[in-house]
This record gives C-alpha cells, sequence and structure tokens, in this order.
C-alpha cells in the first residue's frame, strides 16, 4: 500500500474531509515507485481495473477500504512503463466502463479514449509536442482515382515547412495518417524532428483507408493501391527523390501488416519500412485463434515466413511489451535478418497503443531517414 | 573602416532571435553593398529577402551552389572527378571515425579515472596527444585528397572553372564585405575550396553565422551531442579558410553540446588546443580584427578544465 493511503487509512474511521483531502492533496493512480494504486471513489458493488495488458489478467479486482467509499487496487509496474486502463464499475447490477475519474491524463484512439498510467520514469518525449519554436509545416488534402480500388481515394500531403518546388524531397507513406496526426501527434513530430535536423525535409503522403481491418490485412489490391495509384500521383504532383532508398512506408498494427505486404509484393519499391506493432499473428500449426479478421494475415504471413523475400533494405520495428503481438513481432527479426535487411528492432515497456507508436517515432524515423543534423549548422 | 585591417564578424543561428543587423549596425559596417554568400542553403540558395528586410545596405546574391551545379553540367571530366574525391573524402572520414571512437572512448575513461596523480596525468596526456595525432594524420589524408583534385584542376587554368572563378571575382568588384550564411557547412566548404575563394575573401570584411563562420576557421569541427541515435564524437571535417585563425567556432553549442559534462567538454578543449574553442549561440556577437577579440560579451570560451567561460576582450 502506498504511503499517502497507510496515511489515510491509520485513523479506523476516515472522515468525509479526511477523505476529500487525500483525493486533492494526490495525483492518481498513487505512483510509488514500480507500485502504482488506483483508486475510485463512489458507491460500488465491484470495481476492477481492466488494462488489455499482455502477463496481467483481463480485470484487477479493487478493494474496498473499509470506513471509507474508496475503492483501491495495486500493480506493480516496472520503470518507465506507460499503461492505458479503464475502471469498470458496477453500481446497483449495471456495469459500466468509465475512465478513471481521479486521472486527467487521457489519450485517444479510434474507439474512444482511455486513462493513462504513467508510471515511476515515464516522460512524454518533449520533441512530441507543440514546440513553438519549430517552423510549422503544410497539410493538404489531395483526391485521386484509384484504379486498384476502381474510386477515387482521399489522402492527405504533408509539405515541410521549408518546402521548395524546385527541391527533391523523400517520401514517407503513413498507413492510418489521419489517426496517426490525431492520436499520435504525427504534425508535432515531423515538424519539430524536421526543425532539428534529426530527420531530413521530407514529404509525407498520409493515406487512410475506408475499411482498414480489409484492406490492410495482406491485401493484394491495397498493395497496387500503393504501388500502382499513390506512388505515380506523388511522383507527378510532387518533387520526390527518384530513388528506392529514398521511399519509406510506415504503419501500426494492421497497418505494420500491410506495410510489409506492398513491399514484399513489391520489392525494390521502398528502401525502408517502419512497423509499429505489426499484427504479425501466423500459424504454424493448426488454426489461429485470433479470429475470422485475421484469417488473411495469417494467410500472408505464413507465407511471408516461407519466403521472405527482401522487402526492403532497412526495417525499423517496434512493439510493446505489453501487447501479445511481443511474440510475432520478436518472431519476424530473424526471418528478415537471414535475408540482410539491415533491421532495428525497439521493445517499449507499453502496449498496443497510439501513445507507445508516437514515442517511438523519433528513434525510427531519424534512423531510418537521418537528418543533415551533424552538417548543418543554421 | 580600414580595408588593410577587415573585420570579421562572427554570429551563432539567426534563430529565434535575429541579431544580424543590430550586430552589423554596432559593429559600424557601413552602407555599402554586401554580397551574400548562401550556398549551405543548397537549392534554396539566393533566397535572400529575409536578410534583405533586417539590413539597409544593398545585397546581392553571390551563388556558388548553382555556379558548381552549372560547371559540373558544363565540365563532365571534372564533375567525375569531383565525385570521385567525394566519394575518397567520405571512405575516409568513415575510417577516422573508426579509430576516433575507440581512441575518444579511451581518453575520457582516462580524464575520470582516480588513483596515483602522477601516473594518471601521464596516461591523460597521452591518451589526448594520440587523438590530436589522429586528427592531424586525418588531416593530412583528407589534404592529400584535395590537393590531387586541385593539381588537376587549377583554379587559375583555362576552362570552364576558371572561367567562373574570373565572373566570381567580377561580381566582387567594388564590394568590401561579404555575408556567409549558416546551412550545410561541408556543401558551403566545397564550393568555396571549389572557387578558390580563401585568398580573396581573406582581404573582404566578412560577416558570417553559424557554418559561414566555421569555414573562416583553421580547422572545422563537426560536433551534435544530441543525435537521436546517441552522441557522436567530434570529427576533423577539413580545412578551413583560415581567415579566424586559431579559433574552432561552435555554432548553437547550447543546444549541441553537453556543456555540463566537464569531462567531455574538457577533452574537447585539450584536443584542440592551442586553439581556442568558442561558442556561437543565438544572439551571440563575436567581432574580431586584426586576430583581436574586440566584442565577445556572449560568447564563451571552453576551458582545459572542460568549464565554459567569458573571453577576454583583448
Amino acid at each position: 500500500m502506498t504511503p499517502a493511503l497507510k496515511k489515510l487509512l491509520r485513523k479506523s474511521a476516515p472522515s468525509v474531509s479526511d477523505v476529500d483531502a487525500f483525493v486533492s492533496e494526490n495525483a492518481f493512480p498513487l505512483v510509488d515507485g514500480t507500485d502504482v494504486t488506483f483508486v475510485y471513489r463512489g458507491a460500488a458493488e465491484s470495481v476492477n481495473l481492466r488494462c488489455w495488458i499482455s502477463g496481467l489478467d483481463t480485470a484487477q479486482p479493487f478493494q474496498a477500504l473499509p470506513g471509507t467509499d474508496l475503492w483501491a487496487t495495486t500493480i506493480e509496474l516496472p520503470k518507465g512503463s506507460r499503461i492505458e486502463y479503464k475502471f469498470e464499475v458496477t453500481h446497483q447490477g449495471h456495469k459500466n466502463l468509465i475512465l478513471d475519474p481521479l486521472n486527467k491524463v487521457i489519450a485517444h484512439d479510434p474507439f474512444g479514449a482511455n486513462s493513462v498510467c504513467q508510471g515511476f520514469g515515464y516522460e512524454r518525449p518533449e520533441w512530441a509536442k507543440h514546440d513553438p519554436l519549430s517552423r510549422v509545416g503544410a497539410l493538404e488534402s489531395r483526391r485521386f482515382e484509384s484504379r486498384a480500388f476502381k474510386e477515387p481515394r482521399d489522402i492527405q500531403v504533408y509539405l515541410p515547412a521549408t518546402f521548395r518546388q524546385n527541391r527533391r524531397y523523400p517520401l514517407l507513406i503513413v498507413h492510418d495518417g489521419d489517426d496517426y496526426l490525431r492520436y499520435a501527434d504525427l504534425k508535432f513530430v515531423l515538424d519539430n524532428l524536421t526543425h532539428r535536423l534529426e530527420i531530413p525535409s521530407m514529404i509525407v503522403a498520409l493515406t487512410q483507408s475506408p475499411d482498414r481491418l480489409k484492406e490492410y490485412a495482406g491485401n493484394d489490391k491495397h498493395a497496387q493501391f500503393l504501388v500502382d495509384d499513390l506512388l505515380p500521383f506523388m511522383t507527378a504532383e510532387y518533387p520526390l527523390m527518384d530513388s528506392v532508398d529514398s521511399r519509406c512506408v510506415m504503419g501500426a498494427s494492421f497497418g505494420g501488416v500491410a506495410s510489409l505486404h506492398a513491399a514484399w509484393r513489391y520489392p525494390e519499391h521502398f528502401g525502408s519500412l517502419l512497423l509499429q506493432s505489426g499484427s504479425f499473428a501466423f500459424s504454424d500449426l493448426g488454426r489461429h485463434s485470433r479470429g475470422p479478421v485475421f484469417d488473411p494475415v495469417v494467410r500472408f504471413m505464413n507465407e511471408f515466413r516461407k519466403h521472405p523475400g527482401r522487402p526492403a533494405d532497412r526495417v525499423f520495428m517496434s512493439c510493446g511489451v505489453y501487447e501479445s503481438l511481443i511474440y510475432e513481432n520478436r518472431s519476424l527479426v530473424p526471418h528478415l535478418q537471414a535475408k540482410g535487411v539491415d533491421l532495428r528492432f525497439e521493445e517499449a515497456r507499453d502496449a498496443h497503443n497510439w501513445e507507445n507508436w508516437r514515442d517511438r517515432l523519433r528513434i525510427g524515423l531519424s534512423w531510418l531517414m537521418p537528418g543533415p543534423a551533424w552538417l548543418v549548422y543554421e | 573602416m580600414n580595408p588593410n585591417t577587415p573585420l570579421r564578424l562572427l554570429l551563432g543561428p539567426q534563430r529565434p532571435v535575429v541579431n544580424l543587423g543590430k550586430a552589423m549596425t554596432d559593429a559600424g559596417i557601413g552602407g555599402g553593398r554586401i554580397a551574400v554568400i548562401s550556398a549551405a542553403w543548397q537549392e534554396a540558395e539566393g533566397d535572400i529577402d529575409d536578410i534583405r528586410a533586417l539590413v539597409d545596405n544593398e545585397l546581392y546574391d553571390l551563388p556558388l551552389y548553382r555556379r558548381a551545379e552549372a560547371l559540373f553540367e558544363a565540365d563532365k571530366s571534372l564533375h567525375e572527378a569531383y565525385r570521385n574525391r567525394q566519394d575518397q573524402l567520405i571512405e575516409q572520414q568513415n575510417m577516422y571515425r573508426l579509430r576516433l571512437r575507440q581512441l575518444t572512448i579511451a581518453a575520457r575513461v582516462i580524464l575520470r579515472a582516480e588513483g596515483n596523480a602522477a601516473a594518471i596525468a601521464e596516461e591523460r596526456r597521452h591518451a589526448i596527444s594520440q587523438l590530436r595525432a589522429l586528427d592531424r594524420h586525418h588531416l593530412r589524408q583528407i589534404n592529400r585528397i584535395y590537393e590531387r583534385f586541385e593539381d588537376a584542376f587549377a583554379v587559375d587554368r583555362s576552362g570552364p572553372l576558371a572561367e567562373h572563378v574570373a565572373a566570381i571575382q567580377q561580381d566582387l568588384d567594388g564590394t568590401d564585405t561579404v555575408l556567409i550564411t549558416g546551412g550545410n557547412v561541408v556543401v558551403l566548404m566545397n564550393r568555396l575550396q571549389l572557387f578558390g575563394l580563401g585568398r580573396l575573401l581573406s582581404r573582404m570584411n566578412i560577416i558570417g553565422w553559424s557554418a559561414g563562420a566555421m569555414t573562416l576557421c583553421d580547422r572545422i569541427i563537426l560536433f551534435h551531442d544530441r543525435m537521436p541515435q546517441g552522441r557522436r564524437e567530434p570529427e576533423v571535417l577539413c580545412n578551413g579558410l583560415g581567415i579566424v585563425p586559431g579559433t574552432v567556432l561552435l555554432p548553437n553549442a547550447k543546444n549541441r553540446l553537453r556543456t555540463r559534462e566537464t569531462v567531455r567538454s574538457s577533452l574537447f578543449s585539450r584536443r584542440f588546443a592551442p586553439a581556442t574553442c568558442l561558442t556561437l549561440d543565438n544572439e551571440s556577437v563575436l567581432l574580431m580584427q586584426d586576430g583581436k577579440v574586440s566584442d565577445s560579451e556572449s560568447v564563451r570560451h571552453i576551458a582545459r578544465d572542460g568549464t565554459f567561460a567569458r573571453v577576454k576582450v583583448v
């Protein structure tokens, strides 16, 4: 139990004002070294911590603290960890999944929001925050006809702050681009890393699929879309370098699968890949147990593991150690290395979420596409 | 200003605070035409409207980057030789970096060592002298590569290179001040060297910021302790123009150097001695004439013990 709770419960029956003071004087969850205590205040029959962390029980029960309307549970969280969670509160027979009312730190994703527990030693990187000194790039919306999907597709294009038509730029293609902008602060990250010369000024094509679970799941049409529709459009409309090593594709989760698949189907089109928590499910024997949406992913990954080829010269992979996908990601490493791919794999004490992917962008992008910081003295 | 004793006005990055205009006024730089060398901006060379807004002088663009591109287009054999030279320089720099890393790690460990003071002092001296010897060796190798190129393509021979050099000299006629911007120091130095501008510029007043100031030193030292993939050891790139002798200029040191790591800074200072390592941060002004510093309020030098101290004004 944390010192703050111990102090409160030293009294046999803490008064309401004692509890009020405890709540107002502390930041929640209570982090005491590697012990993290989650606290809920209110009437309930039961409270559970739900954090979808591989290795922890899906629901950690809270205990009612005697003489108060507080509930608490403690978990051990290694230094530098970051997890997202909700409380499952059962009251008058109704179960509600809610954000932690005592914690203002929230992370958003396409499915809503989660409370964030920043364990001892975790710091949100300053390069991922708005920096008023960084010159700001521009986003423009573009539409073009896709022959692969037989319909028009919308993308956003990021142009660096110092964009000039007479220069040539590397190209980064981002799957789930709108989500990266919204939930992983990709615009701040690009502006800051470019301004700091840690990555080169680059043009970024941000794609967003209307049906990502289908199109990103090792889908040939999507690979064709990238190579036969998007690349020619970008090449015609923007001043891009024309070498393979100046083109990078990235994505997270199913977007990681889509990136790897496109580079595998069309080798020598992309020089580098940035794969974050890729949903690289496979089955060596029998059937997988991840549900039908993963069927095409497993088909592709099984095929890939048999014949990996050399999808790109350089690959940066990252995955959270609290994700169930850590096993699949780790097991992909030797397959790529055996083909001579220059590979870097980073594990983080985090889970399958956008802030994990945000926090790894600096190391990944600057490794794959190093900027001119060493040579430029502005 | 006395044209026989040209003035060197050295500044740090012009971001976030721009101090170019004020520094020029304070230095008493008159209202004559100023040639601007912005080759360090590469394709953006000549985009100098922002600078025009800051100063009263008439500015004109002295294109070196574009001239080099045109020269490469016109003289294929020179272009081929230039590419070969660059490949050799990169290879040499890579080999140097390999050896440098090991020597620097050893030197830093020995600088931190405790125990028999006399024995450690001797080892420190030797560790640093090994580093200095490597730097000298590297510079010799680099110079040989440059000399081979210059022997083949001398600026005073006839041909496209000589035509460009003559045109640059003509462009500079009647101008006594040149402004060299910051940017990519390798690109800038290569262009200055290609057109043999050292001697010509040395007779002029020079205003240089960041990379522009670095090229004026005896040696150009690359440094950055905060690279995303981890710190790198400072590297000798090549000789500079030698117009500001006895100094190593460190633009944006506040952000690029880990200034509180005194062992690291001490090694920096001792490795490049007797040159004085001077910081040029945003808003810094270093005014020199006849090799003497006359204004340096905002500049620090790295002392032998690794601390950053005010520069004594002569």
